[in-house]
């Protein structure tokens, strides 16, 4: 047991030495660049084919744009449109264009381009979040490039404001199908990467037809956790959030003189929707009392830390013709529990709660239930994942009462649908709904606007609760970036950076986030110890584990593949949200191969995998391979990273402990060692932060800023989730290595040469610990796999991009494929891990070599 | 033999465990069902107190972001705790058990399906087949007790099977079957009863597992709902507000450590007593 492991030694200590070269390549900032912190990610960057308010806010006004753009109280202003005329019947509308103006890819923006957009967004299979007003156009022509006729088959008032949204974006119709993952528009900055899960890097278009950019760059960085939100910030991570996901920090942050806050209000209308349908919630006077149950304010006090402003109908203060009709339910517990009897339930009922998942409607949720307690009626909460919620509460129309915001602009119209899913039917509302459509005086909108809200609060069809703030958090530094309109709250083309630009955290530009010399130092080692156990044991004995572990993986795949099968909620659902209709959905489901029967699916993934094709993610419309790979970047050096200390923690106590065994060293290494057992990795992650960022600063509260700062940022930010990870295995692996130690020490051989004058510690180290080792490299093995896996939760403590975020995300979006291949990925690991301890097994054990 | 310091009896330091593990076990089961009956302020009660007020006389353990007292919190959230773990581990024994003494009473194919079987269960990190399944059957405490039982199944299989192989080597055993006893009333009525000591203690650490696996999915989200109390849920929500309040992370943190010690202290204290020849190997 000389040779092998000496060149095993050398092998590892020439993969160090690759180190260094890539040590030097940490990048200095370049420009001023603004760095936006985006709560959700979106699912794609093509503003017209998705409903997810996220792209918007990602590309719309960024690099797509719209022929007109709304000004900050919805005045419609020209843009890509210099003029334009409506028809006296209200049904023609003609634009003058601008002339000019380019796409990004150099070519140029003409009528055919309007033409292209809007007939896409109107087709059958249009994906856009407003197709069916889109489908209210009859034709369009054009008279020449820069002319545009669009005739509507009805009136429809709200057309021009609607050419301002995203959903009306232009688009080119070279790149019309890659907008999706690499988009071209004709805005003040130019897409240049996208690394999934992370971040989005656009630059200053310099070409731009209007007053180009002041900023070089905008990153918008994808940070939910409100922790991590506040976290980035604070170390100049991120200069702004738009919608700040921490209310609790905010008033720390209004009186920290580095920062700036403000609230604006936004389209957003919370509700507790009831369904209308059946039970208790289809009497009138039920819904009433249940508005009169509710204390507004103590919702958003309790949910919102005192942020948004209380509605009484659907429709946001700031919009025009809006009515104050919070006054007409009142907080009146004692009138509530009257109108319930006299509604039939003078003992109250129960019904169930359905949550989707962000935080205002968990934390409404909570309160509004303790409120309705207190009138007798009994509340169930069930959490769901968005898919959950979108297939239940809003494709089935399963739930009694759920908590959601409805962030699309004058969408009032949805309670003329009688079967949107609170199912509420009114001709009187669609009567005034038509006669809005058909008004385009804005004096006789608002009357008949105010109307509309006033029967709904009547109708007491939903608890409207509050209108959703959004929280403005940014750096003092930024000047003229926060100029809300009813489509953004943030202004990044006028927006400067005073002073040096750049905090802690400065990032590559965009490149994928391993680099190369990563592999090669993971990967390398591992497989000389394979090869070199391989050798040792022989071809048959490998043939036969390749062998079991190949049965294996094809069982789990089955298994995997049945299990996500029947698993409720459907991408393609999930995909378009709630405005989507039948027809594109399908569409979608087909374009992702749903529709085959399982066998061929099961088949066509499997063969894939064996090809090295492991398919394209539903979420992001690209390989998951490549999603998989970025991941591993992170999760395989912090498993490894993990390993390596507890080890070597392991180790010395193990040793120190045997050399004294029963003594006061070994009574307190048993007592710590049981503790180590007991404590969950991730409640000691949140202690080591609570520790050494909130306490000490040391390190930051989490993040990962990407292998392109260095391997030494890159290793500090995985240093607390390795040292939170290997806290129980080092425990276990330290009593499993004293109790094989042990027996050893009185075995013959040593107490000769002890006899002989060896000392302790040579006796451990060089006698007894190497046949020790045996037992405890099985235990390495296992926890290989299992720290691979088990990292899952405590990424989520850390906010780290790995593998179990990706999973924990893919599962909650339905992203089938994902979750099918990282799971195998990390069956495979088990299997392998496990393979190699055996492999090493007959390495280092001669007893098993002589079996042949 | 103890000249180098080599093997003291260990029987000391073993009873101590089962000592200390056994009144820390009993006490969280003590607790738990007191809470059903009395506790210092109703757990879902809120604004009991100014919100993310620090520990005090009337709320040793602090109040959280609603006002509720955490102290009371985390003596429900204990009945939780345990009912799952109690719940998945009795799934594991209810049907691990009877799999592995099949297994090792027949051999044959149904020993290698059990077997294969396993490995194949084995072959999937167990947590990530948890969020998994917590997420596809929707959250709640009886899907957290399916996802955590389906992996107790084969610990019990193979430590029942094991033990249950040795068993059948003994000689009361042989006697039985020579006297003409069918394989199945041997397994019933000899080798079954004689596995007790074995299952509890895998048992204690089961349920130490288990307790730890609930937590964690509950920190993701899945797991018993609001407003029903769960350690790992109240640690969630305390994350973001950590920094100004760090009794919302310690306390429930510290009920899940000595719960989970207790129980673990429990397994090997019993192991001591039953086996203690056995080497200290613990199912990860």
């Amino acid at each position: 047991m000389t040779g092998a492991p000496r060149a095993t030694f050398l092998l590892l200590l020439a993969c160090c030495l690759l180190i260094l070269p890539g040590a030097a390549g940490a990048q200095a900032p370049g420009g001023t660049k603004i760095t936006v912190g985006q709560p959700l990610e979106p699912p794609i960057l093509d503003p017209t084919a998705g409903a997810a308010n996220a792209i918007k806010e990602v590309a719309f006004q960024t690099v797509f744009e719209g022929l007109v753009k709304l000004g900050p109280s919805g005045e419609v202003e020209p843009l890509l449109a210099k003029a334009w005329t409506i028809s006296p019947d209200g049904l023609t509308y003609a634009f003058q264009l601008r002339r000019g103006v380019r796409f990004h890819d150099g070519r140029p923006f003409t009528a055919a381009d309007v033409k292209f957009t809007f007939d896409r967004d109107r087709a059958a299979t249009s994906a856009n979040a407003q197709k069916i007003r889109f489908q209210l156009i009859d034709r369009i022509e054009t008279l020449d490039p820069y002319t545009v006729r669009i005739r509507l088959k009805r009136r429809f008032g709200g057309f021009l404001s609607m050419l301002g949204w995203g959903d009306a974006a232009i688009l080119s119709p070279a790149t019309a199908a890659s907008d999706a993952t690499r988009p071209v528009g004709t805005g003040p900055f130019r897409f240049e990467a996208w690394r999934r899960g992370e971040a989005v890097f656009l630059g200053r278009n310099p070409d731009y037809w209007g007053r180009p950019a002041r900023v070089g760059e905008v990153v918008f960085r994808f940070i939910a956790d409100p922790t991590a939100a506040y976290s980035a910030l604070d170390a100049g991570d991120v200069d702004v959030f738009a919608n700040f996901p921490a209310p609790e920090t905010l008033a720390r942050l209004a009186r920290d003189p580095r920062f700036r806050v403000a609230v604006a209000p936004t389209e957003g209308k919370t509700i507790l929707a009831l369904n209308n349908r059946a039970g208790p919630l289809a009497n009138v006077r039920v819904r009433r009392a249940l508005s009169l149950a509710v204390d507004r304010s103590a919702v958003i006090r309790g949910a919102m830390f005192g942020y948004g402003q209380p509605i009484g109908s659907h429709y946001p203060p700031q919009d025009p013709g809006y009515v104050d009709l919070t006054g007409v339910y009142p907080h009146d517990p004692a009138r509530a529990r009257s109108l319930l009897a006299q509604a039939g339930y003078p003992h109250g009922f129960s019904a169930t709660l359905k949550l989707p998942p962000p935080s205002y409607a968990r934390r409404s949720g909570e309160i509004i239930a303790a409120e309705f307690a207190e009138v007798g009626v009994t509340t169930r909460i069930q959490d769901l994942e968005w898919a959950q919620w979108l297939d239940q509460v809003f494709a089935r129309d399963d739930f009694q009462m759920t908590i959601v915001a409805h962030t699309e602009s004058m969408d009032y119209d949805i309670y003329a649908r009688p079967n949107y899913y609170f199912g509420y039917k009114s001709p009187r509302y669609r009567a005034l709904n038509q006669a809005l459509d058909e008004t385009t005086d804005a004096g006789r909108r608002n009357k008949i606007l105010g109307d509309m809200q006033r029967l709904l609060a009547a109708d007491a069809v939903n608890v409207f609760l509050f209108d959703f703030p959004a929280l403005g958090v940014w750096n003092a530094r930024l000047k003229n970036i926060w100029a809300p309109t009813p489509v953004s709250l943030l202004d990044l083309t006028d927006a400067t950076v005073v002073g040096a630009a750049g905090g802690a955290g400065a990032e590559g530009e965009g490149e994928a986030g391993a680099p190369a010399w990563l592999w090669p130092i993971l990967i390398l080692p591992l497989a000389a110890i394979g090869a070199w156990g391989a050798w040792r044991a022989g071809p048959g004995r490998v043939a036969a584990r390749l062998a079991a572990m190949a049965a294996t993986l094809v069982a789990a795949s089955v298994v995997v593949f049945v299990l996500l099968q029947i698993a409720p909620g459907d991408p393609a659902s999930f995909m378009m949200g709630m405005n989507a209709d039948p027809k594109s959905i399908a569409a979608l489901r087909h374009a992702f191969g749903l529709d085959a029967p399982a066998w061929r699916r099961y088949l066509g993934w499997v063969l894939g995998m064996l090809r090295g094709d492991f398919g394209q993610s539903y979420t992001y419309r690209v390989p998951v391979a490549g999603l998989i790979v970025e991941r591993l970047a992170v999760s395989l050096p912090l498993t490894l990273y993990a390993l390596v200390l507890s080890t070597t923690t392991a180790l010395v106590l193990g040793l120190v402990a045997a050399a004294g065994p029963h003594g006061l060293i070994d009574k307190v290494f048993t007592v710590v060692t049981s503790l180590g057992v007991a404590i969950p990795n991730f409640w000691f992650g949140l202690v080591l932060v609570l520790l050494f960022s909130g306490g000490l600063r040391w390190f930051s509260a989490g993040g990962f800023p990407g292998w392109s700062a260095g391997p030494g940022a890159a290793l500090r930010a995985l240093t607390l989730p390795a040292i939170a990870l290997a806290l129980p295995q080092a425990a276990i692996l330290a009593r499993v290595l004293r109790a094989e130690l042990l027996p050893r020490m009185n075995e013959d051989f040593i107490r000769t040469a002890r006899a002989k004058g060896l000392s302790m510690r040579a006796a451990l180290v060089r006698h007894a610990l190497p046949n020790a080792l045996i037992p405890v490299l099985t235990i390495l093995g296992l926890q290989f796999s299992f720290l691979l896996a088990g990292a899952i939760i405590v990424e989520n403590v850390f906010f780290l991009p790995g593998l179990g975020r990706l999973v924990i995300q893919a599962i909650a979006q339905r992203d089938l494929i994902t979750v099918e291949d990282v799971v195998m990925l990390l069956v495979l690991a088990t299997l392998a891990a496990a393979a190699l301890v055996d492999l090493v097994h007959f390495g280092v054990d001669p007893r098993l070599r002589g079996r042949r | 033999m103890s000249a180098l310091g080599g093997s003291a009896p260990a029987r000391p330091r073993r009873s101590l465990d089962l000592a200390i593990g056994a009144a820390i076990t009993a006490a969280m089961a003590a607790i738990a069902l007191a809470s059903l009956f009395w506790a210092p302020w109703n757990a879902e009660l809120m604004q009991t107190a100014p919100a993310l007020a620090a520990p005090s006389a009337a709320h040793p353990f602090g109040v959280d972001a609603y006002g509720r007292d955490v102290l009371s919190r985390v003596m429900v959230g204990s009945r939780s705790a345990l009912a799952v773990a109690l719940a998945a581990a009795g799934v594991g024994v209810g049907v691990g058990a009877p799999l592995g003494l099949a297994a090792a009473a027949f051999g044959g194919w149904l020993d290698e399906a059990v077997m294969r079987a396993s490995d194949l269960v084995f072959a999937f990190p167990a947590l990530l087949i948890a969020v998994l399944m917590s997420a596809l059957l929707g959250p709640g405490a009886l899907n957290a007790v399916i996802a955590i039982g389906v992996f107790n199944i084969p610990v019990f299989a193979r430590v029942a099977r094991a033990s249950a192989l040795q068993l059948w080597t003994r000689e009361f055993v042989m006697a039985a079957q020579m006297a003409g006893k069918g394989r199945f009333r041997i397994s019933l009525e000899h080798v079954a009863p004689n596995l007790a000591g074995t299952l509890v203690v895998q048992g204690a650490i089961q349920l130490s597992l288990a307790v730890v696996a609930d937590a964690g999915l509950a920190y993701v989200g899945l797991g018993a709902q609001p407003p029903a109390p769960s350690w790992g849920r109240m640690l969630a929500d305390a994350q973001t507000m950590a920094g100004s309040a760090p009794w919302l992370v310690l306390f429930p943190g510290g009920a899940i450590v000595v719960t989970v010690l207790g129980l673990s202290l429990l397994g090997e204290g019993l192991r001591a007593r039953l086996d203690p020849r056995a080497v200290a190997r613990s199912e990860i």
